[in-house]
Parts: structure tokens; C-alpha cells; sequence
């Protein structure tokens, strides 16, 4: 080992040092002028390039082509949206399904989100994750279920609202009122008895 | 013994109560690594602790003449509204701590076991002691800030229970339900507590109870009542319960059936003097509950995950509560609380030992002749069944039969009367569904899985609660004296109804269990079959139509609607057309041509004659 080495070793290097010298090194020979010459040339990994980005709605078919490519389709399977001013541009227009209704057994790259590395995005791919909407088929038709569970919730209220007017009861016997079935109450005569005594007791 | 001396014993005795149960979560915040090693004993034994002296506590207020204890601190002040710290542990909060405690020291044991392999385990325990203090918080809160803190307390621990296994969708996706109904039920509870405070100036439910007879009641009983619907999982706001049987199985047998599901009722209970007078309040828990135990019984009927039909017939009895409540026999919906979280909680923890023995399978299609290979296991299951349909002097039918023997004599709605039947019914129909597919028959399962029930902390929780199931009825008869006298003459039909139809549902089941050996037709696909199945429609219409329209009208809205009003309907391009026709057209004018001069001249002299004239 070299005693220079050795040196270096026992005593702290200053790495804001070094990347200042490197960046200062990088400034005196980068090429170009203005702002974007001060950075230094590594890219970062993330991030699209400015070819692919959307562009506008594709016309011609080779606009098509290229557009499809761009998003890593087939040019059969690339469809845009309607260029009807809503500014979709040449974004694909793909099926509205869910993530939920993609084979959970498959090995995804993303098994959680059930999706390939560099595979096109839904507009509404937010919609679409396994805990939002859910588009897998249903055994049943949609409007079969509606009117089903419709018609059960209406039938119910409809029942109970019948159950109102007609009210469960079960009396043991006839209802009975003291003093002398309510006479005075019922608009009986203060100065005259009652014609019938009535008692509801025995003794 | 004086009453200040018993006050002062009983307050100190609730102050160690909650100071027992929070140790533990004190002690993790400490930063020492042993002591997470040891939070699950600290958090079992303070369990107990907290049990144990919660004894006393309640034998002090049943004892006392006005059966309850109550202190209040100030907490924070404005100018214009206090808020206290106010605890008020009458007969309601008394005998649920106990319970709930009781119930809760069984399911803490069982968890040691059922959740071992479980790298987090500790931190699962600390999430169930948070969620029982916040629970005791809102059952002995004498104000409404208070219990709404433990309200959302239960609610959050909810919701980071249900998605313990946090890296399924699935789990994920339950939990995000559980709190979305969630938080729809307390906006109501919010506009409550906002009305108490605008009209009377405090949230202590003393001060309601004395001022609110001049008020119209109606609106904030409402808001209550939607707080209710959505914690208890009443009708249109139910399917988060049996999703959120994506959670453990401790989880689902403390929470969601117990003790954070029964919250709704108990906030209606605490209420009850309000809706005393109100007429509407009370028909519209009738309806509610009475809707509810009948459409979850009927989904019950064709489930095939265990846990889900337990779930179901969680949900069928917490209609059943309301209906008590809407008998204004809020009592008796308390009775049944309490009876339910013994063989609740029971049945749950013997459908996890069922997951678990047979290696995580839930459905009970694949599972068969568990008697036996787990007898213990199975006998406590078959005495939680039996408790659940009411079968005479086990827990159940205390609280059950009584509730029906209410209704019946109650001049009130008869559809109620005959949902709550049918439903009764229903639950001994699913109940020996349950117990014949699960317990009896021959095995449907691998026979290579080694299957045993020699693990005491799964066996002794399990025999506690199967006493609690058998005894918790008639002890808590004997001790509650009932606030409203029950009918003592009624027609034997009235009194024996429940019974009669439990035996109808049991003898259906049975002939309908003779028939899955003769194989009649090659599959039973009666709509009906599928209506109860798919849970009444109501998930696959409400999760799809409702998340599809806000999500996706939200983002065009948002995106094309708005830009294309601003930029090109009001805004540059709005503009840029208009003056793009305009200058066109007066382009059109002035291109020297004689008819358009003459035209414009005609068209000017008339309409000078005109103004001349008129």
C-alpha cells in the first residue's frame, strides 16, 4: 500500500469538494450556451422524452402509425378519441375495464395493480384500480339487478307503509272504562244517573 | 358506606380502569425494544385487570338508589361554550364494561394464537387496546364531544384493523368501505351535535335531556339516526360489514360484532329520552330495523364464506336492536347487546379456529364432519348457534324472545312484526346451514391437513364465552330491573310466536339439507338463489353506478368541461370566433357592391319613417 494511500485513508475526504470540482470540470467543457449548459449531462432515468408526449389528433394514417408506436400499441388495436374539442389529442381510446377484471393468477409486474411495465394507461386509469370501480361481468344483466333490488325495496316500504294503516294488535278482552263506562266523559247528563250500572269488577 | 366515600371509590376505581388499560400503549411509546416484546402479556393482563375491577364498579351502581356515577372536569373554554370531560357511568355503561371487557380479555387470548405467525403482533394488540378505550370513552361520555372522539376512535381502529393485511386490494378496498359509510353516518352525528350547541349552547347530554322538551326534536334525532344507520349497518348503509370480514378474524369477532357495530344502538339508547316523545323517530328505527334484519337474513341464506354468513346474521341482529329501539324498549336493545357479544363473539372465534385448522379455507363447501376432528371447537359453535336462534334459557332468548314477545303486543305496524318473524326464521334456517355444512356430513377438505384443537389459548376463551352464552341471559335478568313494565297477559300465540317460527325455520332447514343428497336437479338456479347470493344487488348497483358517475363526471367536469367552457366557449376562442363572423360579415358589407348599398338605404328609410311616426 502506498503511503500516500494510506494517508488519504486516515484523514476525511470532502465530498461537497469533490462534487464541486467535478461540476466546475464538467462547466468549463460542456458544449451550448445559456441555463441548461450549467447542469451536468446525466439524464435523469424517469421521466418521457419529448417524443413522447400526446400530440394532437392524428390524421393521416402514417400520424397514426407513429402515434400508435408512441404508446407502445399495435396500429389494429390504436384507436384516438373523437376530435370533438375535449383535447384528448392522439391518446388512445382504451376499453373501460377495470383492473379487477384482468386474470389475478397472471405474473404482472405489477401484481398489485394488475399491469405490465410500459403498458398504455386508461385516461381514467384512477377510475379503474382494483379499489375503485369495478367493470368485471355480473351473472345477473344490470337491469334485471336494478329492478330487483328496486323492486324489493320498494315492495318493502310499500309493505310497511300498508302495516301502518293496518297495525298489529291483540287485545286479551274487551276494552273496559271505569266510572260507569265513561258516562260523564262521553257527554252524560251530571244530574241524571246512569239508566245501566256498569261495573267491570267483582268482588 | 358514606356516598361521597362511594363516589370517591368508584371514581377512582373508573380513573384505574383507564389508566390499566393504557399502560401499555404508554409503555411502547417508551423507546425501549423489550417493551414491545412484551405488550401482548401487559396487554392481555391489563385487560383482565380492567375486568376485575370493573366488578365492583358495577355492583356499586346497581346499588346505589339513582343507579349512576357521574364527575366532570372542565376541559376548554370560549367565551360563549364550555366543554367538560364529563363521564357518566350509569346502568347502561356498567354492565357493557364488563362485557365488553370479558369479551374482549377472551378474543386478546384467542389472537396469541390465531395471530403467532404475525411479524407485527404487538402493534396488533396496541390497535386493539386503542379501539377498547376509545369504545369505554363513548359508552361512558356525558357529553357529545366526548363520545364523538371515541366515536371516531372506534371508526379509525376500524378502519386500520380491516386492512391489517394491508398489501391485499381486497383488504384495502373493505376498509376504504368501512370508512366511507362511516363518515357518511357522522355527518348526521356532526349536525347534531352542531344543533345542540346553535339552539341549547352545550354539548352535555344532562343539559339536553332537561331543556329539549320545548324543541322540535325531529331533525337532530334524524341526524342520530343516521350516525346509527351508519356505524350499526342498517339498510342502505350495510355492505361495509360483511366486507370488512377482510380483516382478521379477532378483528371481526371484537369489532364487528361485539362492540364497534353495536355503538349506533347504544347512541340511540343514551338518546332514548329524546325519542320518547317523537313519533317519527321512533316508526323510522321500526322500519329501519325491521328492513334490515329481514334483507341481511335473506342474504345470510345463500352465503358460502363462514365468516360472511356470521357477518350477516351480525347485521340481522343489530336490526333487531333497532327494532327495540323502535319499540321505545331501548332496554331491552341494550339486553341484546350485551347477550349478543358472548355468542357473537363465540361464533366468530370458532369460525377462525375452523380458517385455521383448515389452512385459511373460509368457504364451507370444502369443509365437513369438524365434529369430529375438532369436538370442543364444534359443541361451542353448536351452543353459539343455538343461542343466536333463541333457544330457551341460553343468552339469546332472554333478550330475543323478549324483543319479539314486544313487538307482538305493540299495536303497531304488523309488516314489522312479520319481517322480524321471518327473519327469526331465516336465522335458524342459515344457522343449522352452517352448523350441518361445517360440523356434520363427511370431510370435503385435503385429508393430508393435520388437524388438533390442543392449543389452550384457543380452547379456554372459547369455553368462556360458551358459559358466558349459557348464563350471561339469566344473570343479566336478574340483576336489571326492568324500566318499563313488560305485558304480563298475552295470548299464548303471542308468547310462545318466536319459538314456533324458530322451529319452522329449523324444520325447512332440515328438510332442505335431506335434499342436497338426493341431488334433484343439476343446479338450483332460481333467481332467488341469485338475489341472496349477490347480497340483494345492492353492491354490484350502488359501488359501481355511484363511484363511476362522481369519478367520472368529476374529472371531465373538471378537465374538458371547464376548459372547453373558459377557452372556447366564454373565453380567447369564444372571443376570436365572434370577431372572426363579425368582421366576415361586415367584410360581406363592404365590398362596394350598388344592392348593398341600396339595401342599407331602404332598410335606414324605413326605419326612420318608423321612428317618425311612432
Amino acid at each position: 500500500m502506498r503511503a500516500s494511500q494510506s494517508v488519504r485513508e486516515q484523514q476525511p475526504v470532502n465530498m461537497a469538494g469533490v462534487g464541486f470540482r467535478r461540476w466546475a470540470q464538467l462547466l468549463s467543457e460542456r458544449k451550448g450556451s445559456g441555463i441548461p449548459a450549467l447542469f451536468p449531462g446525466a439524464r435523469a432515468a424517469a421521466g418521457l422524452a419529448k417524443d413522447g408526449l400526446p400530440g394532437s389528433f392524428p390524421k393521416t394514417p402514417e400520424e397514426k402509425a407513429a402515434a400508435a408506436k408512441k404508446y407502445n400499441m399495435r396500429v389494429e388495436d390504436y384507436e384516438p378519441y373523437p376530435d370533438n374539442g375535449e383535447g384528448f389529442g392522439d391518446y388512445p381510446k382504451l376499453p373501460d375495464k377495470s383492473q379487477q377484471e384482468r386474470d389475478p393468477w397472471y405474473q404482472w409486474d405489477h401484481p398489485d395493480l394488475r399491469r405490465n411495465w410500459g403498458e398504455p394507461m386508461h385516461w381514467d386509469f384512477d377510475m379503474y384500480i382494483r379499489n375503485r370501480v369495478d367493470t368485471t361481468p355480473s351473472p345477473v344483466q344490470w337491469s334485471s339487478a336494478c329492478k330487483q333490488l328496486f323492486g324489493f325495496i320498494g315492495g318493502a316500504l310499500f309493505l310497511l307503509y300498508l302495516g301502518e294503516l293496518f297495525p298489529s294488535y291483540h287485545p286479551v278482552g274487551p276494552k273496559q272504562y271505569p266510572y260507569n263506562n265513561l258516562y260523564l266523559e262521553k257527554g252524560g247528563d251530571p244530574e241524571k244517573q246512569p239508566e245501566e250500572e256498569v261495573k267491570n269488577y267483582e268482588i | 358506606m358514606a356516598p361521597n366515600t362511594h363516589t370517591t371509590l368508584v371514581t377512582s376505581l373508573i380513573i384505574m380502569i383507564l389508566f390499566v388499560l393504557a399502560r401499555p400503549y404508554l409503555l411502547s411509546l417508551l423507546p425501549k425494544e423489550k417493551i414491545l416484546a412484551t405488550l401482548r402479556s401487559l396487554t392481555v393482563k391489563g385487560v383482565l385487570t380492567a375486568f376485575i375491577l370493573s366488578l365492583p364498579v358495577a355492583i356499586s351502581v346497581l346499588c346505589v338508589e339513582d343507579n349512576a356515577f357521574a364527575f366532570s372536569i372542565p376541559w376548554f373554554s370560549t367565551p360563549s361554550f364550555d366543554i367538560f370531560f364529563s363521564v357518566k357511568y350509569d346502568l347502561y355503561a356498567a354492565i357493557f364494561v364488563p362485557v365488553a371487557l370479558y369479551v374482549t380479555w377472551s378474543i386478546l387470548v384467542f389472537a396469541t394464537s390465531y395471530m403467532k405467525g404475525n411479524p407485527k403482533i404487538d402493534h396488533f394488540f396496541l390497535f386493539l387496546l386503542i379501539f377498547l378505550i376509545s369504545m369505554i370513552l363513548l359508552v361512558s361520555s356525558n357529553n357529545m364531544f366526548q363520545l364523538f372522539i371515541g366515536w371516531e376512535g372506534v371508526g379509525i381502529m376500524s378502519f386500520l384493523l380491516i386492512s391489517w393485511w394491508y398489501g391485499r386490494a381486497d383488504a384495502n378496498t373493505s376498509a376504504l368501505q368501512a370508512v366511507l359509510y362511516n363518515r357518511v353516518g357522522d355527518v348526521g352525528m356532526l349536525f347534531t351535535m352542531a344543533w345542540m350547541a346553535t339552539n341549547l349552547n352545550s354539548l352535555e347530554l344532562d343539559v339536553l335531556f332537561n331543556n329539549a322538551g320545548n324543541y322540535n326534536l325531529t331533525a337532530p334525532l334524524c341526524g342520530l339516526m343516521l350516525a346509527a344507520a351508519g356505524k350499526s349497518a342498517q339498510f342502505g348503509l350495510h355492505p361495509w360489514l360483511p366486507a370488512a370480514m377482510e380483516g382478521p378474524t379477532p378483528v371481526s369477532a371484537l369489532l364487528h360484532s361485539s362492540t364497534m357495530v353495536v355503538a349506533g344502538i347504544f347512541l340511540l339508547i343514551r338518546f332514548s329520552p329524546l325519542m320518547d316523545g317523537n313519533q317519527f323517530a321512533l316508526t323510522t328505527c321500526l322500519w329501519m330495523g325491521a328492513l334490515t334484519t329481514f334483507f341481511t337474513a335473506v342474504c345470510a341464506l345463500a352465503q358460502n364464506d363462514i365468516k360472511k354468513i356470521i357477518a350477516f346474521s351480525t347485521s340481522s341482529q343489530l336490526g333487531l336492536m333497532m327494532v327495540a329501539i323502535g319499540l321505545n324498549q331501548p332496554q331491552l336493545a341494550f339486553f341484546h347487546i350485551c347477550t349478543h357479544a358472548f355468542f357473537k363473539a363465540m361464533l366468530f372465534m370458532c369460525a377462525g379456529s375452523f380458517i385455521h385448522a383448515l389452512n385459511d379455507e373460509q368457504d364451507i363447501r370444502k369443509m365437513g364432519g369438524l365434529f369430529n376432528l375438532l369436538p370442543t371447537t364444534s359443541t361451542c359453535f353448536t351452543i353459539g348457534s343455538l343461542a343466536l336462534i333463541g333457544t330457551p334459557f341460553l343468552a339469546g332468548f332472554y333478550s330475543k324472545d323478549a324483543i319479539i314477545e314486544a313487538l307482538a303486543v305493540t299495536h303497531l305496524n304488523s309488516c314489522a312484526l312479520l319481517f322480524v318473524l321471518v327473519a327469526t326464521s331465516f336465522t335458524a334456517v342459515y344457522s343449522l346451514r352452517l352448523i350441518y355444512y361445517v360440523t356434520m356430513g363427511q370431510p370435503r377438505f385435503s385429508p393430508l391437513l393435520a388437524i388438533s384443537e390442543n392449543d389452550p389459548a384457543i380452547l379456554k376463551p372459547l369455553a368462556r364465552l360458551a358459559w358466558g352464552s349459557i348464563v350471561a341471559g339469566l344473570l343479566i335478568t336478574c340483576i336489571f330491573t326492568p324500566f318499563k313494565t313488560p305485558v304480563m297477559t298475552l295470548p299464548p300465540l303471542a308468547k310462545t310466536i318466536a319459538i314456533v317460527v324458530t322451529v319452522m325455520g329449523l324444520l325447512f332447514a332440515l328438510e332442505l339439507a335431506k335434499q342436497t343428497s338426493k341431488q334433484l336437479k343439476h343446479s338450483p338456479n332460481p333467481f332467488t338463489h341469485h338475489f341472496s347470493n349477490m347480497l340483494g344487488y345492492f353492491p354490484l348497483v350502488f359501488h359501481r353506478m355511484a363511484p363511476k358517475m362522481s369519478l367520472y363526471f368529476g374529472q371531465h367536469l373538471a378537465n374538458q368541461m371547464m376548459d372547453q367552457t373558459w377557452m372556447e366557449k366564454s373565453g380567447p376562442k369564444k372571443a376570436s370566433n365572434t370577431n372572426e363572423s363579425a368582421s366576415a360579415a361586415l367584410t360581406a358589407a363592404q365590398r362596394g357592391m350598388i344592392k348593398t348599398f341600396l339595401t342599407l338605404f331602404l332598410l335606414t328609410s324605413v326605419l326612420g319613417v318608423l321612428i317618425v311616426l311612432f
